[in-house]
């Protein structure tokens, strides 16, 4: 007797043990269920988005102030850190599917094509939401195959950033083309024997190599966007440039800048004379207020004065599995298509909106720090729209464009390797129809 | 009263089974199904959101034509090749040392096994730190040599070192408990009779200690080999993969291919090439370290 009853309580534990592995499926379908609400009810609508601490507050006053203007739509913030993967989980097995997500714009390419986002062509119609009002490139990467999937929620783009005191001490003033720059940044430069003490211009990141290519007259893709198109003279312009810097002027050295961040930042502290960053570090800029007074202008033009900068951004979209896509549509024009409700925003997160009536306030107009921005985003082109873009950035050209800083590569090695792998992977990466 | 053991043997025997069963069943349920899934899944092109239809041997031929997963087959075998030996001669020592019975040789122990706790992430983020070429601990201190160190980090020559180094800092530490508990379960008695022979302390080490160890040993190396291969957080935080690729590994590959371009069936076919190869390499060192001999 006494065996079996053994038996049977390890049986039960093993039945137990399956059972809870089992019971997260049912309650994440009722809950599901749950979302259809009655007629008088608000509907719910579940807003994801990865910002967390500050941009989380930022989020949550632009839900609350949502929220207090209407009482047919109740949105709620929810935190996904880890979002894209939860997305793809949702859209897969089930699960209750958010009706917005805070997108980061260049992955539309990527996404869009496996038709997971709710076109909105129908609804900027039905409300005659005006397109020339929004920035044109920022709604074009949100755009795939002649539909529009959701709306830009800010636009940012780098521009040049120069320590004030570090430029009067040399005497130069903030270059606008690229001879004065590499002047400047030789002038602020200063070495202590072999140790680097301040860098006159950053030369961090490799992927700022689309923004000098297009100073210097380039597009990173050819018309037909399948293939890499910077194997040329324009692309050998830029790794001139780049090789005069690092290697004749010394102005850097490679690695200067790693793991140094915030607080220890190379421009905060004095370290670095100039470099190419965008909005986002302004707040943490100001933060040290009378210890760093720094300035601002429109990146320096090229050889034959053309002007460069890549424009990113997030906005919102609706996903397909979204029950309900007209509300969260609602939200979306609240939020991104409204003069006072953008600046709102750009307010609170300081950061530039989509929209460009918002724009036309003294907040922005006004301020020496906002103004090289907006007038930066006249030109700023984003990035090439391609599912394969990033992969060949990152494992195609870069990789390359380092082994040519130190010397390990001449500068059309460099270009041809990048151009032979980077064909490939936008091949490899491309939409499969 | 020998039918009564036979009997108990087979009760034994039935209640093992019932004790493995819910084990059995996880493993089959994480482990067994996902990997048959995966074996599936790098014969399709499926990307998680809108397709999953047979590709044959695509995702294959594919893989043998991509140059840059190669690329990161030699770099990680590069790192194993040296970090394997070096883990195991290190942890060895280490562990020599730390068998000695002196006073305060427990906190030589703890803090010897201390850079094991930290998490892989936060442990890389604080060497960044003091690998950093101008403000660096390491060549600040090279600097009172008038050495000017390189940018470890940033340098394609100095880059695999310096994950090497990192990686065996904070494995060293947990392979030398496993051989401590080793040594000590080599019987006394031998090092006695050698001794009463005449045998050197080399010999006693050569011809007693070693032997004893091989079973350690070759769980030790296996491991290392297994994590060698699979090489991802340290040099995801330390490099990025960086500079001109030297540094970037199958797993770095297979997770983007994955998770960032949504081409689940071609990053599992990399992973399942990636444990084809971890197998090899798990079978040569079996054989060199004659695992399935016994220990005398």
């Amino acid at each position: 007797m006494k065996k079996w009853a053994f038996m049977m309580l390890t049986a039960l534990m093993m039945v137990s043990l399956l059972a809870g592995c089992g019971s997260k499926g049912t309650d994440s379908n009722t809950a599901a269920k749950g979302g259809v609400s009655s007629s008088d009810e608000p509907v719910e609508l579940a807003f994801w988005g990865d910002w967390a601490g500050e941009g989380q507050k930022q989020f949550e006053t632009m839900v609350d102030a949502f929220n207090k203007s209407q009482d047919k739509i109740r949105v709620k913030y929810v935190l996904q850190q880890d979002m894209i993967t939860k997305f793809m989980t949702t859209a897969t097995s089930g699960g209750e599917a958010p009706d917005l997500v805070f997108w980061d714009r260049w992955r539309t390419s990527l996404y869009a094509p496996k038709n997971v986002f709710h076109p909105i062509d129908e609804f900027m119609e039905q409300d005659q939401i005006n397109k020339d009002d929004f920035y044109g490139e920022a709604l074009k990467e949100l755009s795939y195959d002649g539909k529009l999937y959701g709306l830009p929620l800010t636009v940012d783009a780098r521009a040049l950033f120069y320590n004030k005191k570090i430029l009067d001490e040399a005497g130069v003033t903030p270059p606008t083309n690229w001879d004065e720059l590499e002047q400047a940044a030789t002038k602020t430069t200063k070495w202590n024997g072999s140790k680097l003490e301040v860098a006159g211009f950053s030369l961090a990141d490799n992927g700022l190599f689309n923004m000098y290519l297009q100073q210097a007259g380039g597009q990173m893709l050819d018309e037909t966007e399948t293939k890499t198109n910077f194997n040329n003279e324009k692309g050998l312009e830029v790794l001139d440039f780049w090789d005069l810097l690092l290697n004749k002027d010394k102005v850097y050295k490679i690695g200067f800048e790693q793991g140094l961040g915030e607080g220890t930042d190379a421009f905060v502290t004095g370290k670095l004379a100039m470099q190419y960053t965008g909005p986002w570090m302004l707040s943490t800029y100001k933060k040290y207020g009378k210890d760093l007074d720094f300035g601002i202008v429109t990146p320096p033009v090229g050889p034959n004065g053309d002007k460069g900068s890549v424009m990113g951004g997030l906005g919102l979209v609706i996903p397909e599995g979204s029950k309900h896509q007209k509300e969260a549509w609602e939200f979306m024009k609240w939020w991104a298509a409204n003069k006072d409700n953008a600046l709102l925003w750009a307010k609170t997160s300081l950061n530039i909106p989509g929209f460009k009536p918002a724009i036309e306030d003294p907040f922005f107009q006004e301020d020496p720090l906002w103004k090289p921005f907006l007038d930066t985003l006249e030109f700023a082109k984003i990035r090439a729209q391609h599912p394969g873009y990033s992969v060949m950035e990152d494992d195609g050209l870069i990789p390359n464009l380092e082994l040519f800083q130190q010397n390990k590569l001449s500068k059309e090695e460099a270009l041809a390797k990048s151009q032979q792998r980077g064909d490939q992977l936008l091949q490899d990466n491309a939409v499969v129809k | 009263m020998l039918a009564s053991i036979g009997k108990l043997n087979r009760h034994q025997e039935k209640m093992a089974y019932v004790f493995i069963t819910p084990t059995l069943l996880l493993f089959a349920i994480f482990t067994v199904i996902p990997v048959v899934m995966a074996l599936y899944l790098s014969f399709t092109n499926y990307d998680v959101l809108s397709r999953m239809d047979w590709v044959a041997l695509d995702n294959y031929q594919r893989l043998f034509k991509d140059g840059l997963y190669w690329t990161t087959f030699k770099n990680v075998i590069f790192y194993s090749i040296i970090f394997v030996p070096l883990n195991i001669l290190l942890s060895l020592g280490m562990a020599m040392l730390m068998n000695f019975k002196r006073f305060g040789i427990r906190l030589f122990r703890t803090m010897n096994y201390l850079p094991t706790l930290t998490s892989a992430v936060a442990a890389a983020t604080v060497w960044i730190w003091l690998l950093h070429p101008e403000f660096g601990l390491v060549n600040n201190m090279l600097g009172w040599f008038g050495i000017t160190g390189p940018a470890w980090l940033a340098q394609t020559e100095t880059a695999m070192p310096s994950i090497i180094m990192v990686t065996l800092w904070q494995s060293i530490g947990s392979n030398m408990v496993i051989y401590i508990a080793g040594l000590q379960g080599v019987p006394d008695y031998l090092y006695e009779s050698a001794k009463l022979d005449g045998a050197s302390a080399f010999a006693r080490f050569r011809y007693i200690t070693w032997p004893q160890l091989r079973p350690t040993t070759f769980l030790i190396s296996t491991m290392a080999i297994i994590g060698a291969l699979q090489l991802f957080d340290q040099a995801f935080v330390l490099t990025q993969g960086g500079p001109g690729n030297v540094t970037k590994t199958p797993v770095y590959l297979i997770y983007q291919q994955g998770f960032k371009q949504l081409q689940m069936g071609y990053a599992s076919a990399q992973a399942f090439v990636l444990a084809i190869a971890i197998l090899i390499f798990s079978l040569i060192n079996m054989r060199i370290n004659k695992a399935e001999e016994p220990v005398v």
